[in-house]
This record gives structure tokens, sequence and C-alpha cells, in this order.
């Protein structure tokens, strides 16, 4: 039996997402996961290649998911790593600085206090375990794309991206659930659309379902950043205690 | 090419109005002008003419530009009351992006693209929810974030069930595989999932309830008035495009009546229990948002004729809620922190379209509600007494809600009358005790604009034969009815 190692690139790169928190290993994850996806695009061939790239032959679709994907990696690695810039503080009157400089010290005693914990992993890794027995039962039960690898890989995208975001601690996670979700939804569309059969692909949902995904990283970008700004963090459980 | 204007002149109007945003009143000027000219071109845009744009047709059928103009007319109220109602410095251009995207959902008929604008109409009503008036000196409320993601959350992934569903559907052809549970009830199941979230059926419901709590009233609006009837819209449009859904689950059909009436009745059920006044209101359109998905679900002419009339009464009953609301929790020259029962004393108007509004979701004449509670319960009445008594008990317990808000926050004597003038002290003259206080009066242009809205509910519930003609001839066209 042939190793598809861009099937199991998806599938590692979906399970780091799942299972760590830091952003400085889950953005640069779902970077190699959109690399991975696009590469698997391109070798099933459910659009003929138009273009030549460094000796390959590549379709437009292929580069369109891979230029995606850097632009969704990088806005959500850019917002991280301006996370310590202060914004729109002019206009704060005196209570407003002072809660900021409350939540500040607040974000800074949690992190003082928050070691490492191994427990903090178990149910996301029990989480993948369940996705991963899904992901490989669901495409012999009710197979939908046109391989198993297809339907093992959206499906595994998909029940990682929703456990994701059932077991996010802080608003990036959420958002990294979410755009694995999409990517699941583009890897369906393009491979059950593209069948003899169906109705085939059309350029206008393609360009929407690129420009969703960065419209999506946008959004918890701007999310996650309004979080920052309003309590130095971005842990759920210090939006909700605040309310 | 009016199509393709339609879509792309509130952009690049949202564009303008966004550099020109903290210019509140020359933004809401260009806002109204914007809406003026949209409902002029849609007026021109010829009915049933479908023109093939990169492969995607557009077309608008009779009952969405009934929709659509009647989405401008209400876009149009909200600048007018944004003119002295609080919102947030970006309210006008995510607006005028929301309406481009809305009017895209109407013209464009590819059940892929309306998957994903729906989507995009929600990711840009999130930056509503967040945002805040131009130079504000307070940070962005933590209820208002948690509400911003919680809906961005669950309308992205109503949008992927969509989205699976329609691929699912894409490759579907019945009675293919005779031997197997028909598909028809797994995208049918997917489909009732994710439109019941965009709906807020319970227990889908939660982001509303939140968003009427923490949102702006404005921004209430727009959500539940634009996003939500086209999200119903959308509906229509997905039974219409795949009518062997429906003949395939007939059964399935049942559970999502179900579902339906399980939400009349929760929501009446809700608003009657002790809670806030907005918490109240969104109950009240928790219930209503179930009476109009029923008559959806019921499938017949007479339940879809009340589920497009009521969401049409939805739309204009929540715009005089919200618009109502914003006004009575302005400052009101009292002191503040205590809780007022005689909002309606001391502002008429305000509260007299609360009022008006809440009546007319619960469904009672002389409101435009009452019709489409009747067309609703002859069709539930259709299927037997069983699924006609909980609606009726739902809008039993929806109005002793409205009664209760109503007694608790509008009819209440007034202060001054409450407190009974003390008699003058010993040596005390009437020029040593503090002087009246005069109280501010309704803002003139927002109390204008709530007395147009109640006079048009009323209106309509007084002769809303017009009106029931237009859905009626919309309905004729509609081929899945005509299939059933």
């Amino acid at each position: 039996m042939q190793i598809n190692w861009l099937l199991i690139g998806i599938g590692a790169t979906a399970a780091v997402v799942l299972l760590f928190r830091d952003w400085r290993l889950t953005v640069p994850a779902l970077l190699l996961n959109y690399v991975a996806l696009a590469l698997f695009l391109a070798q099933q061939r459910f659009v003929e290649p138009d273009l030549t790239l460094l000796g390959f032959g590549l379709s437009t679709l292929v580069l369109v998911k891979l230029i995606t994907g850097v632009a969704v990696s990088l806005i959500l690695a850019l917002t991280a790593l301006t996370f310590s810039r202060e914004y729109g503080l002019e206009n704060l009157d005196e209570f407003g600085l002072a809660e900021l400089r409350r939540a500040a010290r607040a974000a800074q005693r949690q992190r003082a206090t928050t070691p490492f914990q191994l427990s903090d992993y178990v149910i996301p890794f029990w989480a993948g375990v369940l996705a991963l027995l899904a992901s490989l039962t669901l495409p012999r039960i009710y197979p939908i794309g046109p391989s198993l690898a297809v339907d093992f890989a959206w499906y595994w995208l998909a029940l990682t991206g929703l456990l994701t975001i059932a077991t996010a601690s802080d608003v990036l996670k959420i958002g990294l659930g979410l755009l694995l979700g999409a990517s699941a939804i583009d890897l369906l569309y393009t491979a059950v659309v593209s069948a003899p059969l169906a109705s085939g692909l059309n350029v206008v949902p393609l360009a929407l379902l690129s420009l969703f995904n960065v419209l999506l990283a946008l959004a918890i970008a701007y999310l996650a950043g309004l979080l920052y700004g309003r309590l130095k963090t971005l842990e759920l459980n210090e939006l909700y205690k605040a309310r | 090419m009016i199509y393709l204007l339609l879509i792309l002149f509130p952009v690049t109007m949202a564009l303008s109005s966004f550099v020109l945003r903290r210019r509140t009143g020359l933004a809401i000027f260009i806002a109204l002008g914007t809406v003026l000219t949209m409902l002029l071109i849609a007026t021109r845009i010829p009915l049933d003419n479908p023109t093939i744009l990169l492969g995607v047709p557009l077309t608008l059928s009779p009952l969405n530009r009934a929709f659509m103009l009647l989405f401008l007319a209400i876009s149009g109220f909200t600048f007018v009351a944004a003119w002295h109602l609080p919102h947030g410095e970006n309210f006008v251009p995510i607006t005028l992006l929301i309406l481009a995207q809305v009017c895209a959902v109407l013209l464009l008929q590819n059940p892929f693209i309306l998957a994903l604008l729906l989507v995009a109409t929600s990711l840009t009503a999130v930056l509503a929810i967040v945002d805040l008036p131009a130079g504000a000196s307070s940070l962005v409320g933590t209820r208002a974030i948690a509400t911003a993601l919680k809906y961005l959350v669950l309308m992205v992934v109503a949008g992927m069930l969509m989205y699976i569903g329609f691929v699912l559907n894409d490759i579907y052809r019945p009675g293919e595989l005779p031997d197997r549970i028909s598909p028809a009830r797994f995208i049918l199941a997917l489909l009732a999932v994710s439109f019941a979230l965009r709906l807020a059926l319970i227990p889908f419901h939660t982001w509303l309830t939140d968003l009427v709590d923490y949102a702006e009233p404005l921004v209430s609006t727009l959500i539940i008035t634009l996003l939500n009837t086209t999200s119903l819209l959308a509906l229509i449009l997905v039974f219409q495009s795949f009518p062997t859904l429906l003949l395939e689950s007939e059964g399935a059909l049942g559970v999502v009546r179900l579902g339906a009436i399980v939400s009349v009745l929760l929501g009446g059920w809700l608003a009657v229990g002790p809670t806030t006044l907005r918490r109240t209101l969104a109950y009240l359109i928790l219930y209503n948002g179930g009476m109009v998905f029923y008559g959806l679900a019921s499938l017949t002419t007479l339940g879809l004729a009340g589920a497009i009339f009521g969401a049409l009464n939805q739309t204009l009953a929540v715009t005089l809620l919200f618009v109502s609301l914003a006004l009575l929790e302005r400052p009101d020259g009292r002191p503040p922190g205590v809780l007022r029962r005689d909002l309606l004393r001391r502002w008429p108007v305000a509260g007299a379209g609360l009022l008006a509004g809440g009546l007319a979701l619960v469904g009672l004449p002389p409101l435009n509600g009452a019709m489409s509670h009747l067309l609703i319960y002859q069709a539930a009445a259709e299927r037997g007494w069983i699924e006609l008594l909980p609606l009726l008990a739902g809008t039993l317990l929806a109005g002793l809600g409205l009664a209760r808000v109503a007694a608790a926050r509008l009819l209440g004597p007034g202060e001054e009358a409450a407190t009974a003038a003390e008699p003058l002290m010993l040596g005390e003259t009437e020029l040593d005790r503090p002087a009246r206080r005069r109280l501010e009066p309704e803002p003139r242009s927002t109390a204008v604009l709530t007395m147009l809205l109640l006079g048009i509910c009323l209106a309509i519930g007084l002769y809303p034969q017009p009106i029931l003609a237009t859905i009626d001839e919309a309905i004729r066209g509609l081929a899945f009815i005509r299939a059933l």
C-alpha cells in the first residue's frame, strides 16, 4: 500500500492545531495545513493543470489556495505579534485607563500562576482520538467524495475544526477551528462538485470561498485584538469571568 | 449591469461614508441618498428576467423585490433613527455594506454563493456589534465582545452546515440507492439545523438573546430584520430549487414543524418569567420567529402566505420595537439608577411604539401581525388540533409576557403623581423650594419615525388585502408549492 504523505500532512497539522495552545505552534501548523491541502488538490487532479511552476504542472486553483493559506496565516500571525501595541488610548478617560491597568495586572498574575499542566491537553487529546476514529469509519459508512482519501481528509478537517472550537480556551484557537472547518468545506466542494455527475466547478463560489477564509481570519483577528485591548489576554475564561 | 449596480453602488457609498464616519450627519445624509437611489434602481429592474454573470444566474423574483424594497425602507428608517439614537462610529458604512450583501443574496440564484454570502453578512454584522460611538471615552464592553464572538461562531457553523447540505444535494439523485436511507433526510436535517441557527429557533437561540441584551438597539434591528428575514427568503429559494428534498422527506418535515412549535411554546413561556425589558422583547421575537418558521414548514399555501406575511410584519414590528426601546433607554433627566415604571407617561410615543410592536409580534388585532397569525393558525388547523393548540398556548403565554412587562415598566403611575406634594413647613415659602423639573420631550424626528412605523403597522393590520394579494401572486409562482 502506498503512503499518501500529503494526507498525513493534512492530518498531522490539523492535530497540532487541535492539541496545542501556543499560537507560535498552531499558526504555522495552519499554514502547513493549507500547503498540504493545496498540494493534495494538485495530486488528486480535480482540475486540470494550466500552469507550470518550477517544472511542476499546477492548476490556478491550487495556486489560489496557497495564496489564501499564506494570507490567512499572515493575518493571524501579524495580529498575534502586534498584541503588545496599544490602540485608541487617546480618547479614554481616567476610568478606562485604570480599568486597562487593572486588566493588565490580572493577566500578568494569571500568566505567572498558571504553569504548564499536562491535564490541559487531556480533553483535546481524547477529542483528537475520537475524531480520528470517526474520520476512519465515516468514509466507509457514508462515502461522499470520489475516493477514501478525500473523504478521510474532509471528515478529519471538519471534525478537528469542530472539536478545536469545542475545546478552545482562547479566541485565536476558536478562529483556527473555524478555519479548519472552512478548509473542510472547500475540499468537499472542490472534490465533489468537480465529479462528472455533479454540476461542475464555478469560479465565483471558488473565489468566494477563498475570500471567506480571508474575511474570517480578519474577523477573528479583529475580535482577538479587541479582547486583548480590553483584558490583556485572549483567554475565554477571563472574558466570561469579566461578565 | 443594473443588477451589479444594486450590489456595487452601496459598497462604494459604504467606503465613502467610512471616510466621513466621524461627521455623523453627513454620513447619514449620504446613506439616505444611497437608499433612495437603490429604491429607484430596484423598481427599475425587470422581474423574472435572468441574466448570466460568470456562469451564475442573476434574477429578481416579485417576492424578492418586495422584500428588497422593504429592507431598503427599513434601512432608511434606521438611518433617520440614528440621528438621535446611540449607534457606533461605523454603523452607517456597515449597514450599507450589509445592504449590498443582502441585495446580492436576493439576486444571485446559486446555492453555494448564497451560503457564503449569508455568512459574509454575519461577518459584517459582527463589526457592528462591537462598534463604539465616535470619540467614545469608554472601552468596548466584554459582554459585547462575547456576544459578537458567539454570533460569529454560530453563523459560520450554520454556513458550513448549509454548504455541506448543498454539496450533498448536488450529487444526490432521487431513488438512486433504494436499499439505503434516503440522503434527502440527511440533507434536509443539515439545512434545517443551519437555518434554525440563523433564524434563532429554540434551542439555537442564545445568540439572539445576547444580541438584544448587549448590542445597541439599532444594531439588533439591523441583524434581526435584514439578516434573519433574508435567511428566511433564502430558505424559500432552497425549497424552490430542490423540491425533491421535500417530496422525499414528508416524515422529517414533521420534526421540523415540531421544532417550530417548541420554539413558539418556549418563547412564550420564557416571556412570562420575570426578566428585563430587553430580554422579554427577545423572547417575544423568538416566539414570533417560531410562528413564521411553522408557517413555512407547514408547506401549504396558507402556511406559506402566513410565513411570508409574518416575516414582513416581524421586520416592521421589530424596527418599531427597537427604535422605541432606544428612545425609552435614553437618559430622561431624572436621577439615574432607578427602575422606572412610568415609561409610557414619560415617553408617550416610545411607550406606545413599544406596546404596539409587542402586540404586533403577538398577533393581536388591529395590528399587522393579526392576519399572518390567523393564516398560520389556519394552516395548523388543517393538520389537526394537536398542532393548533400549542401554537395558541404559545400566543397566550407571549401575550401574558407582554402584559407583564407593560405593567412592570410602562403603565405605572407617574413619578410626580406618586410622590404626594408635601405641605410647606413653618417659615418656608414656595420660593424656597427647588424649581419644578422640566423634562425634555422625545426627539422630534425619532418620535415622528416611531409614529410613522406605528401607523404603517396599524394600516397593514386594518387593510391587509393589497399585501395579501401580492403574496398570493408570488406564492403562485413557487414551483415547490404546486409540486406538493
